[in-house]
């Protein structure tokens, strides 16, 4: 962890609505304390809205979803290829250690995120997209952060770490 | 009930098909196949004010790249066709469920009798596609006040051929026990029926005299099986996850109820049709309200959106 220097921002995705499909986006403006605007978690319009939790914003790694492509490790029956609009996180990052980043304050461009805690699977999830995720995205379903710093972020921001 | 994803659909085709009904093909806005279907499902089409309403898939089962709706304009119904008739065309974008199915073929049946009446051939359209595409036997008789406003009719007899019978009530009216008494009434032939009530509740009716038995005569029903003098009285829920025990009041439903309380429940049509809300239940005396349960499933599940229950019931959520 301590020598992680940085990553990527691959992908925005937002959804108005619980259960509508994710849209990518070329910008997204981040408000601290709200969430993404024009996101289901900003509009209070989200499955698990009237639950409140740390779901500003939720982030996972491209290596979770290459690695269920490749069934690697072999935790499901076959090879599970989904779209990066599909898992319903809002960043797709590409060299984060997100699982290490509860707790942690972290920029993405010029926001800064804090790590809240680790996004569990959910059955919801496996309903909507018609394939067995549940149990492969296991200790590997991302991050949920709220947002310190708001501001415009684009895929390719560069992803850092803020506290030692 | 599983949750299903909302999509973007882009209307690539909207032709009038007979007299007030509207056929629509739709395509995903950005991905080449859409989600998988048997004949029999339906979709819900949401609306921009928020109504949901459902329509059968006509189209075939084998085509994932479109999605086909055929939309009667119901100029006494609840708006949603009528809205849709008006305001969409071609290029537009609508929000579509991916399909749920809650009618289809029956997977033992060895014979296929599908009865169809007006717009009720949408649903069974598709599954004479997919009956066909098995290289099933199957016969379909299709009923209409005038072949001029015979929905579908056109592609049913391109899909069925000389396995069409038309009963058309200006030509020659269906005489559904003359048609029971030509029915070969073997262990692998299932009855499907779709149409107005009338026409259902005569099938229900000859085939119960004729002694077929109920797991092989199967309904698509899109209309509230609702009785006006049903009495709602207020009954008590027992969340069998948590113990928490919650009063439906005589004026609101378990559905809303268990909403307020908390509960993420999926809900489409609320009218007891569309399935999206069925749970489990363990104890207590249901009243069931829905035209979408089985007998059989009743036993074991209900639909919270319109069925109560006598005092009180265990809900398996």
């Amino acid at each position: 962890m301590t020598d992680w220097q940085g990553g990527e921002l691959l992908h925005i995705h937002i959804a108005p609505a619980a259960a509508h499909e994710m849209e990518a986006v070329d910008e997204a403006e981040l408000v601290a304390g709200r969430g993404i605007v024009g996101d289901r978690y900003f509009l209070g319009t989200g499955t698990y809205s009237p639950k409140p939790d740390i779901r500003e914003v939720t982030l996972i790694e491209i290596e979770t979803i290459d690695a269920l492509a490749a069934n690697d490790p072999p935790l499901q029956d076959g090879p599970i290829v989904l779209d990066p609009s599909d898992h319903r996180r809002n960043l797709t990052t590409r060299g984060v250690p997100l699982n290490h980043l509860v707790g942690k304050r972290f920029r993405v461009g010029d926001t800064i995120l804090r790590g809240g805690r680790l996004n569990f699977p959910c059955k919801y999830l496996e309903e909507l997209l018609g394939e067995p995720v549940y149990l492969p995205l296991y200790n590997r379903s991302g991050l949920n952060c709220t947002i310190e710093t708001g501001g415009v972020i684009h895929p390719g921001d560069v992803i850092s770490p803020l506290d030692d | 009930m599983s949750a299903r994803i909302i999509m973007k659909l882009t209307v690539i085709d909207r032709v009038e098909d007979c007299a007030g009904v509207l056929l629509l093909s739709l395509r995903h806005h950005r991905k080449p196949l859409l989600p998988a279907w048997r004949g029999g499902a339906h979709v819900d089409i949401h609306l921009p004010d928020g109504k949901v309403r459902q329509y059968s898939l006509c189209g075939d089962p084998c085509s994932r790249e479109t999605y086909q709706v055929a939309i009667q304009r119901e100029t006494t119904g609840r708006g949603g066709s009528n809205w849709i008739h008006d305001q969409v065309g071609a290029g537009d974008t609508v929000h579509v469920s991916a399909p749920r199915t809650n009618f289809s073929l029956d997977d033992g049946a060895e014979r296929h009798v599908f009865i169809a009446g007006g717009i009720g051939v949408t649903p069974l359209l598709a599954m004479a596609r997919e009956a066909r595409t098995n290289g099933q036997d199957f016969v379909f008789h299709y009923c209409a006040r005038r072949r001029a406003d015979a929905p579908l009719l056109a592609s049913l007899a391109s899909v069925c051929a000389d396995r069409l019978v038309t009963h058309f009530s200006d030509e020659q009216r269906l005489d559904i026990d003359a048609m029971f008494a030509d029915l070969d009434a073997a262990e692998g032939t299932h009855i499907y029926g779709c149409g107005p009530a009338r026409l259902t509740d005569a099938i229900r009716r000859v085939a119960r005299v004729e002694g077929w038995p109920e797991e092989r005569v199967h309904f698509e029903v899109f209309q509230p099986a609702l009785d006006d003098d049903f009495k709602p009285e207020p009954f008590e829920i027992i969340v069998a996850s948590t113990g928490q025990r919650v009063t439906v009041p005589a004026d609101q439903s378990a559905l809303s109820i268990l909403r307020e309380q908390g509960y993420s429940m999926p809900s489409s049509c609320e009218l007891g049709v569309c399935g999206a809300c069925i749970c489990g239940y363990t104890d207590g005396q249901v009243i069931h309200r829905d035209s979408v349960l089985s007998l059989a499933d009743r036993q074991a599940r209900m639909t919270p959106c319109i069925s109560r229950a006598r005092n009180s019931v265990t809900l398996d959520i």
